[in-house]
């Protein structure tokens, strides 16, 4: 309650500032800035709003080669083949759920490492962990699949380590159960950019200052209780910003490994939104579908980044907008 | 202060400039490019003016919707179609995905001068007519073309776009390759059972159980049974084995009886192979990953020598045998044999070779006319026997040689050489060659037009193993396996009809093939207890497909191609 006190004056005063005349001084003062943003501005208007006009396409039965005005318009028919096909629920279901584990295992591992590097004081063991782990993230996506599929085949060396302790007997196929996919693909999402994300939380992290440290240090604070009390709260508005972002991006559960690792035994599992649009889409020159499908996942972006931002903005955290 | 305002002025001054120099340097590549354009247009007007006299070189731009390598820049057959005939070529092979590759070069419109064949340049209106061009400026294309002119009209405007690259025949056909649809066997499991006739499917797994129980490993890795490939658009391996079974040739996901196509995936006949391959799955014959590889893999494990047998087309697992042939595993080569449900069936696998529809290249509208008249020019040129003699057979002396009876043979060497990829990037025109429109059957000197077709070349060229195991049969060549090709039907094949792109019938089709991919398996790895719900199940769910559609579509075509086809 005293916070919002104590915020209410703040934010009015914050949007006076805004709206201050804009005059010509004020513009003569600050036109190298003005200047410097021109390229960006410019750069913006092209690749992010003039596409936006191509959103048109998702109302025709668009057909190349043809001027806009021989373009035949259908209404919402791609939005209604999209929204009423048998398997959108479950490909919405499989983006959701894929998408969800990803965000939940990337966060909390990344975290997780980015603690446990951070504890470390000899520099080149960290150094080592931290190169060894982030160097998948340079590998593209059809190394790492093949790099999956291969360890997970029935020779491969997860069966085979498994076998060796006695977990299992038989080795597990485990790319021709759809239970398992959804944890595979997390698995593969997990090795390949733990050590990346630990990056930004790493630098997060430097920046704590050590003076909190030796405070908590004379306190007879232990090492867990630094970590927990010192380095987490220290990286939390990171966090919630990160958050944010990545809660955006919720219908992007990825592409690549799902089409690469897909088989016909899991396909209940393993279709997301953006096979789906490949398939019946791109896949049957039915860029219309394609447009429909983009504008769709544009929209529950924009409406989860805004949610979760307002979100945070009631429980007083940092925010994106 | 003043001089951090003028230092940041300047700042921002070089960061425009550098920002117009970039946008100047843009701007000026297209301007560029049009005026080599312009070039190119020049001298094609003056090669027109000066043509018969000398040639002038010319240059022409090649998309194959196929991987392929680039030829060395010396290489032999383009550098004398370029000193004889003034054309060069610049070949774009696919990269990736055929589908992402066209939906861009639709998008853009960005056509080079020559494209291979495919439907969906075709809807986007990529191509230019070629019927009244080639009559007017080709008239040996023509005579090629003659038989086969009313089939290579687009049923839906009824223009000619591509030149079929394969099927227009002269004379008498006989091959001894067989590149199609077989139940492939290795050669090993024949030879260890005595070299029986196989003639039906359940002769076909016993044959496999027997020599898999015999030889538990090949080489010190499990023997492998039975292998299908269902992978990305090469789904025949798990989807086209029944039309055969019952007698039927090619005809892709339907089979036509008395000119009405009708899909099987859901039929008896459908559910006796599965169930068929449900019971060998128990028996532990059929490669547990087989559901989950990729084209990669299962070319890995047929040319490690241990699969015992899989169906597929010849063509489709080429690679993977060359790599046995190379290391001499002869015995681990393959025989297709043309199974069928029981002895009562006459094997249709063999058939007489169809126009190869939506093949082979067509012009694109960025050509523009001048440029598609030089272009057909070339290949009236190069259809004619001199030329057709050096792009199949090579040059007389270097590649091949002719013997006392006039007939075309090759050393061992050059037959050696003849099968290493890298001597034929420098030495043979095969990306041109394979999808220009060729001449096939034999010349008018009666020698093949092909090296494999030529019988006593073939004979010469046979490896020792292969020899005595055809000895051991009383065979010719692999391809009297099979059962003599009867005449087509007129409309032959189904498969090559256009459904038109998202129509509804490509849709249904798109759907019945995720069923397909989905239950198919599902049926082959279930306990055999379990097959009939699995199967009930799959036919329920193609019952709420609307098949008709794409019945329907290619009964129209077939129709269309019945009604003009028929010779009159």
């Amino acid at each position: 309650m005293d916070e919002t006190l104590l915020q209410e004056p703040i934010v009015p005063k914050a949007k006076k500032q805004k709206r201050q005349r804009i005059t010509w001084s004020m513009i003569k003062d600050q036109r190298q800035l003005i200047f410097m943003s021109v390229p960006l501005l410019a750069y913006i208007i092209l690749f992010a709003y003039v596409p936006v006009w191509g959103w048109t396409m998702a109302f025709q039965n668009y057909k190349p080669a043809r001027s806009f005005g021989q373009q035949e318009w259908v209404g919402f028919k791609q939005f209604k083949f999209l929204f009423t096909d048998d398997s959108f629920m479950r490909v919405l279901r499989n983006t959701l759920g894929m998408s969800i584990i990803n965000l939940i295992l990337g966060f909390v591992t990344a975290i997780v490492l980015a603690l446990l590097l951070n504890e470390i004081k000899k520099l080149f063991w960290k150094r080592t962990v931290q190169t060894i782990s982030y160097l998948p993230h340079f590998l593209s996506w059809i190394i790492v699949t093949g790099i999956v599929a291969t360890s997970l085949a029935s020779d491969g060396i997860v069966n085979d380590i498994l076998m060796r302790l006695h977990f299992i007997k038989e080795p597990i196929l485990w790319l021709s159960e759809g239970k398992y996919f959804w944890g595979v693909v997390g698995a593969s999402h997990v090795w390949k950019e733990v050590g990346w994300n630990t990056i930004i939380y790493l630098a997060a992290m430097a920046a704590i200052d050590p003076a909190l440290y030796e405070a908590a240090d004379i306190d007879g604070a232990s090492r867990y209780r630094k970590m927990f009390h010192v380095t987490l709260p220290g990286i939390k508005p990171t966090i919630v910003i990160l958050l944010i972002m990545s809660i955006g991006h919720i219908l992007e559960a990825g592409f690549e490994v799902q089409y690469l690792l897909g088989n016909g035994l899991v396909v209940d599992w393993a279709e997301t939104i953006d096979i789906f649009v490949l398939k019946y889409g791109i896949a049957q020159g039915n860029y219309s579908l394609a447009t429909a499908g983009g504008i769709f996942k544009t929209v529950v972006s924009v409406t989860m980044l805004l949610f979760a931002n307002w979100i945070a903005k009631r429980l007083g955290e940092e925010r994106l907008l | 202060m003043g001089g951090k305002t003028k230092s940041m002025l300047r700042l921002s001054v070089i960061l425009l400039l550098s920002l117009s120099v970039i946008l100047a340097g843009c701007g000026g590549g297209n301007k560029n490019a049009t005026k080599a354009e312009n070039n190119t247009g020049n001298q094609a007007a003056t090669t027109e003016n000066n043509a018969g006299d000398k040639v002038e070189p010319f240059e022409i731009t090649a998309f194959i919707g196929e991987a392929g390598q680039q030829p060395t820049p010396d290489n032999k057959i383009y550098k004398k179609i370029k000193d004889e005939l003034g054309a060069t070529f610049k070949f774009e092979f696919l990269a990736g995905d055929i589908n992402q590759k066209l939906g861009v070069m639709i998008a853009g419109s960005d056509y080079p001068d020559i494209m291979t064949g495919n439907t969906k340049l075709t809807a986007a209106g990529a191509y230019i007519p070629l019927e009244d061009l080639i009559e007017e400026h080709a008239p040996n294309l023509k005579k090629h073309y003659e038989k086969y002119w009313n089939m290579m009209k687009d049923p839906n405007d009824g223009h000619i776009y591509i030149l079929p690259n394969y099927g227009a025949y002269n004379g008498e056909v006989s091959t001894t390759w067989y590149s199609g649809p077989a139940f492939w066997i290795q050669k090993a499991v024949l030879e260890d059972a005595g070299y029986p006739q196989v003639k039906t499917l359940d002769e076909y797994f016993d044959l496999i159980a027997k020599y898999k129980e015999k030889n538990p490993t090949i080489e010190g890795s499990p023997t492998i049974g039975f292998e299908i490939l269902n992978y990305d658009w090469r789904n025949w391996g798990l989807f086209n084995a029944p039309q055969h079974l019952i007698g039927h040739p090619n005809d892709g996901g339907v089979i036509v009886k008395d000119g009405k196509a009708e899909i099987f995936a859901d039929k008896d006949i459908a559910k006796q192979y599965y169930q068929k391959l449900n019971e060998v799955n128990a028996q532990g014959l059929i490669d547990k990953e087989t559901f989950t590889q990729n084209y990669d893999q299962y070319l890995a494990k047929i040319s490690s020598g241990t699969v015992l047998g899989f169906f597929d087309q010849h063509w489709n697992f080429q690679d993977a045998e060359n790599v046995l042939i190379t290391a001499k595993k002869h015995e681990r080569t393959y025989v297709g044999l043309p199974l069928v449900y029981d002895t009562s069936i006459t094997d249709h696998y063999l058939d007489r070779p169809a126009l190869n529809l939506n093949n082979g290249f067509g012009i694109s509208v960025n050509a523009g006319e001048e440029k598609a008249i030089k272009i057909l020019k070339f290949w009236d040129r190069l259809i004619q026997e001199d030329w057709q003699k050096i792009m199949s057979w090579g040059i007389e002396g270097e590649d091949y040689i002719v013997n006392e009876e006039g007939r075309f043979m090759k050393t061992q060497e050059q037959r050696d050489t003849f099968t290493d990829a890298t001597w034929k990037l420098a030495n043979k025109a095969d990306a041109l060659h394979k999808f220009s429109p060729k001449m096939e059957g034999y010349f008018s000197d009666g020698n093949a037009t092909d090296a494999a077709a030529q019988p006593e070349e073939y004979q010469a060229g046979l490896e020792e193993y292969d020899k005595n195991f055809l000895a051991a049969y009383g065979y010719n060549s692999y391809v009297d396996f099979f059962t003599p090709a009867p005449e087509n039907e007129v409309s032959y094949p189904a498969w090559s009809v256009d459904l038109v792109e998202g129509s509804e019938a490509k849709i249904v089709n798109t759907k019945q093939n995720d069923l397909s991919t989905k239950y198919l398996p599902k049926a082959i790895l279930a306990s055999p207890s379990e097959f009939n719900k699995v199967w009930d199940e799959y036919v329920g769910e193609i019952g709420k497909l609307n098949i008709k559609a794409y019945e329907d579509r290619i009964n129209e075509v077939l129709k269309w191609r019945i009604d003009s086809w028929t010779v009159k």
